[in-house]
Parts: C-alpha cells; structure tokens; sequence
C-alpha cells in the first residue's frame, strides 16, 4: 500500500466533488424545472425549491391530442429514433469492414482514412448549403431517410477512426491462427474479431447514436414538420413562441434525455473493456 | 508424418531480397530449426511454408506435393506463434476445439480431441479457464494443444519459447522434445537461440541475409561450420579465431600465429585436418588462414599432452580467470589474438602469469581469410 498524503487525498476527493457538481448542477435544475409550477420558475427572486411538485406538463407532452404541443414532441421523438438508430446501425455497417481493411492493410491505404477523417473536420456550415441544394434536387428535404443518410456522413469517417484504432488491439497472428484453424473471413470476424473488438463496436454506437440525437442544424434546415422533425428542433420550437414556457423545455429536455440513458444503462457491462486480454502475451 | 521440400524459394520486397532462393529437403519426422539473427529472414520462410505469405519464386511440397497455390487452412499444417495467438474469449476447450469445428467435426468427436490433448500436455485442468486466467507457460500449452489437435502433418513453430522466463524456457524445451519423440511428426522451428537449435533439431539450418549458410544436424554444424559466420554464430562461449599463416616447417603443415607480445607460435595441423583436403591446404602454403578451435578443445598441456600427435602446444599469456561451476574459462593471449579455454576448476590458481597449452588440431577448422569458407 503506497503512503498517502492526507492533503493529497482531500484535495483529490475536493477536485471529485467540484466535478460532479459542476456535471451534475444542470441536470438537477432541469429536473427541479421540469416539476415547478409556472409562478415558481418566474418570481423574483427565483424560488429555488418548487413548493408543489407539479407534473402536468409530463401529462401534456405524452398525450397525443390534435395540434398539441404532445402531438409534437412524441412526433420528433419518433423521428428521433429513427434518424439515430439508422444513422447509427447505417455508421457500424460501413465502419466495421471499412475499419478491419485500414488497420489489416499495410502504409498507403491509411492515407484514405486520413483523407475521410479530414472531411469531418469540416464545419457543417461548409457543406450545409450543398447538401440542401442536393437533398432538393433530389426531393429528398423534409425526410427521416434523407436526413438519417446525411447523419451517416458525419457518423462513418468517426466510428471508422475509433474502430480502426481499436482492431489495431487485436493481434493480426490471432486471425492467422483461426485463418490456418480453418475459419473464414465471416467465421474470424463473428468468432473472434467483433466480440474483441464488443468495447469499441459499444462505444462507438453510443457516440454515435448520441452525436445523431443531439445534432440539431443540419435538423433545423433540412426538416419542416413533424414528419421530420427531430427531437432538438421540436425543443427549440417550444421555445419560439410568444410566451416560452421554461418548465415545459426542461420537461422535454429531461425526457429527451430518457433514451440515451437507457442503452448507456444496457450498453455498461460491454462499455467496460479489458476483454482482449490475455489472447497474447503479457 | 510427411516430407517437406522447399525448392528455391525467393521472396522479393519491391527492390529487397530477403530470401535469396533457399533449398531444404526435410525427411519424415524431422526436426528443422531455422536459426539465425533477427533479420535473416527465417520468419518470412517459416510463413511462406504456412501459406502466410507468398514465395515471389519457388515452390513448397508436403508429401511431394506442391502446396503453394493451397489455402493455408488446407495445407494440413499447424502453427504456434510466438504470441501464443490463443482466441481471448473463448476457454481452453473451445480454443483447442475451434480447429476441429470449423473444419465440421462431429462435437463428441471434438470432445474425445480436446481431452486427449489435454492430458498429453497436462492441461486438462484448465478446460474452462479463458487464456487471460492462464500462467505464460499455460498459455504456451494451450497454443501448443491447439497446434496438435488436428494431427497436422506439419507443425511450425515461431519463436515459440522466447515469451517464457529462463527456467520455464528450459523446461519447456524438454517438453518440446519429449513430444516429437512422442509424435513424430515433421516440424519446422523458427529461433534465434542456438542452445534451442542445438537441442531441438534433428537438422539446423543457419540462415543470415537471406541465404543459408549451412544445412546439417547440430553436432556437424558446431564439430565442422561451413564458414566463419557459422563458426561464430554457434557456441557459447564462441570459438576462438587465431590469424597466422598456414607454413611448412620441420616436414609438418602449420599455422604460425601473428606474432604478439609473447612471439609468434607454430601449430602443425593434425593428419585428420590434412586428409580431408590436400589439396586445398597444399595451395595456400605461405598464404593467411584463420584457424578455428573451440575453448573446450585447448586445455593445460603437461607431459602426456606433449606426445599426441593431434595436439599441438603454445605458450600463452593467461589474462582473465572466469570460474563458472563446472568449469573455468581462461582468457588467453596468443600472438595478436585472444582465445578462450574452457579449463578444469583448479588447472590454474591465478591470472597473469603464462602457461603452456595444448589443442587439440583434430577438433580445429581452418577458413580462408578473404571468403570465410571453410578449408579443412
């Protein structure tokens, strides 16, 4: 056990604290938002505490009604999954194999990655006025599809990056092996590749799946209604009427936030890596 | 059980040579050590045979049969890496197993497979572990296990010992052994350490950029080195080079050593040395040679030595007394050069002085300076 000093050990413990707060303060105001009244959340000075735990606007955003601000969101949070879950299974299919071939092959290939990965260094302003020239030409604005498929072209260059450094991890000879133990290309990367390389193929899907939930301006210009709408542009809708109603924007946010948590939640046990482990030597 | 044959396998990358058309011929049941110095391209030969990598000239046969156009998976051959390359999530059983199952074998028959190998290696016990809750050596037995349970009718192995400590490494290279005497299937063996390759082999072969250097069972190679590269390269401590000139004095052939501190010494060669090529000697007479003795063959020389015929004596300064146990090396001075002797414990009590010595010519190489090829 090494000897520690308590003045290290406090200011360690001091530096956990100031970060869990400083991470944890906004989620907590929104939840405390989400259940006060309207009066609370406008009186001067602020009421810190509501004195009524409030859950109407709960009861308003999850019951469908013509024309309802519930209609809305329960439309974009539709669209919301779709767009994110099509993006993201769209980014793992191409990465994955794309991915292997980059850190299989020798030198000169890499250039290509390096070459994608720059077009993700762009600012979405650049290739914003493009895209909605395209997606019009094509009659594609205005669509889960379309707006899935320009998710992906931000998706692939990232989840391929992080899943190219991760099949680095995994010794080429484990593959030789299987390859002379008689598998094929299919049977290596469903025996032994991918379940390696579990860790990575998790986190990348849930980046992946968060950068696509949250993305709001390539959402804000390539969609117009609820068919599209996602889940960032109908939260910043309820804000752009005459009167914003606070309460109902942090109730949005909170259960925006309800789906992401959950496969984070599902996604724990393969998050935590390690599992390569021991195949190799050391 | 099968016979391998390489036959003037070359492999070109862009403008380099690394192999430089090398021609083995392996019986059935062999034990080829491929040795040679990180670089020599011993590697690259030993994934040509597995089919890992592809000859740019030449051909590989099994059996007299060429395998160079056949998938790796279907050359019948196995091989350990020397990372072990264990699958990590699968266990014990499923590693030694994943041959036999992806080649369609019925899974009581995997089961009797597995087992049996198991037990041959000792590893029955650890079945259900996953190689991360294996010991080094553990791990070398599973890659082992997975290598024989497909009874290949060639085995390759790659620097397989070299990730092991020095004790294990022992051990594990009696066991290496001890199951190809139990097997006897053909194997090729890939190191860089000479004690394994004179251990292990039935044949070594001694590659250096490229090209072998010589081709023959360990105790051929180490008794008679095709030339100075392998004379060097095998024995430990290595042998011992005197430059002289190869003279003719009082009737007898000899090398006069460069003269040094102590004046120059004459060592008549034994009849052994002059039989094997006449020739040879007869036309460097008054020219350079290097004379090649290994420390084991120079010992004290005393009044018994004096007579042998084969033993020729010099007097040499004693510089440095090194006792190992077993035995004492003596760093010795002679003329220009510096030899080692491996000496009994107590032949001499101190360092400094000089002493008489004999060695014995039967055992000695002769190589020409200039080609480094052996002579006699």
């Amino acid at each position: 056990m090494e000897r520690q000093n308590p003045w290290l050990s406090f200011f360690v413990h001091l530096c956990a604290l100031l970060l869990a707060l400083f991470l944890l303060t906004p989620i907590l105001w929104m939840l405390i938002m989400s259940v006060s009244t309207t009066n609370d959340l406008t009186t001067i000075p602020l009421r810190w505490m509501p004195r009524h735990i409030d859950f109407h606007r709960y009861v308003e955003l999850l019951t469908v009604a013509e024309n309802s601000a519930g209609e809305a969101f329960l439309a974009s949070m539709r669209n919301s999954l779709a767009v994110a879950t099509m993006a993201t299974l769209g980014a793992l299919l191409v990465a994955i194999p794309g991915a292997w071939s980059v850190s299989r092959s020798p030198g000169r290939q890499r250039l290509a990655l390096y070459a994608v990965v720059a077009t993700y260094m762009l600012p979405p302003v650049a290739l914003v006025v493009p895209l909605y020239f395209a997606l019009a030409a094509l009659g594609a604005l205005n669509s889960v599809f379309s707006l899935a498929v320009v998710y992906l072209s931000i998706l692939a260059p990232f989840t391929t990056w992080l899943l190219k450094s991760s099949f680095d991890n995994i010794p080429q000879e484990i593959e030789l092996a299987a390859m002379i133990d008689g598998a094929r290309l299919d049977q290596i990367w469903r025996r032994i590749t991918l379940p390696l390389a579990g860790p990575a193929l998790a986190t990348g899907g849930l980046f992946a799946f968060l950068l696509a939930w949250d993305e709001f301006f390539y959402a804000l210009l390539f969609t117009a209604d609820q068919r599209a709408k996602t889940l960032p542009v109908a939260i910043a809708d309820l804000a752009g009427g005459r009167v914003s109603d606070y309460g109902l924007i942090a109730t949005a946010g909170v259960l925006a936030a309800v789906p992401p948590v959950l496969i984070g939640f599902f996604l724990q046990k393969s998050l935590i890596a390690g599992l390569t482990t021991g195949g190799v030597k050391g | 059980m099968a016979t391998l044959t390489l036959q003037g396998i070359k492999k070109r990358y862009g403008p380099v040579e690394t192999l430089k058309g090398i021609d083995l011929d392996l019986e059935d049941g062999e034990f080829l050590v491929l040795l040679g110095s990180s670089g020599c391209g011993k590697s690259t030969l030993l994934n040509i045979i597995a089919g890992l990598i592809e000859p740019s000239d030449g051909d590989v046969l099994i059996d007299g049969q060429s395998i160079v156009r056949v998938h790796p998976k279907n050359r019948n051959i196995a091989m350990v890496f020397q990372s072990y390359a264990l699958y990590p999530n699968m266990t014990v059983a499923r590693n030694l197993g994943f041959g036999l199952e992806m080649r369609g074998v019925a899974k009581a028959d995997r089961q009797r497979a597995i087992e049996k190998v198991a037990a041959v290696l000792q590893i029955d016990h650890l079945l259900d572990r996953k190689p991360a809750a294996l010991s080094g050596g553990q791990r070398q037995r599973v890659a082992i296990g997975r290598a024989m349970v497909r009874d290949p009718k060639v085995f390759l192995f790659d620097e397989p010992l070299s990730n092991l400590d020095a004790k294990l490494r022992v051990e594990m290279r009696t066991e290496l052994k001890k199951l190809h005497q139990r097997l006897g299937t053909t194997i090729v063996y890939v190191t860089h350490d000479q004690i394994e390759a004179m251990t292990l082999a039935s044949r070594i072969a001694i590659m250096r950029d490229g090209v072998v250097q010589q081709f023959a069972a360990p105790q051929e190679i180490y008794e008679r080195p095709a030339n100075l590269y392998v004379a060097e390269f095998i024995g430990s401590p290595g042998m011992n080079f005197i430059h002289g000139e190869l003279r003719r004095q009082d009737g007898r052939i000899g090398i006069l050593s460069k003269t040094g501190a102590a004046g120059a010494s004459f060592l008549p060669l034994a009849a052994a040395n002059l039989a094997a090529a006449d020739a040879a000697i007869e036309a460097r007479i008054d020219r350079p040679v290097i004379l090649g003795i290994r420390p084991e063959t120079v010992t004290l020389a005393n009044s018994s030595t004096a007579a042998a015929p084969h033993l020729a004596s010099f007097e040499a300064q004693v510089e440095v007394l090194e006792p190992t146990g077993a035995d004492t090396l003596g760093t010795l001075r002679l003329g220009a050069d510096q030899v080692t002797a491996r000496l009994r414990p107590g032949d001499l009590q101190q360092a400094g002085g000089t002493a008489r010595f004999a060695a014995d010519m039967s055992r000695a190489s002769l190589f020409d300076p200039e080609t480094g090829l052996r002579i006699s």
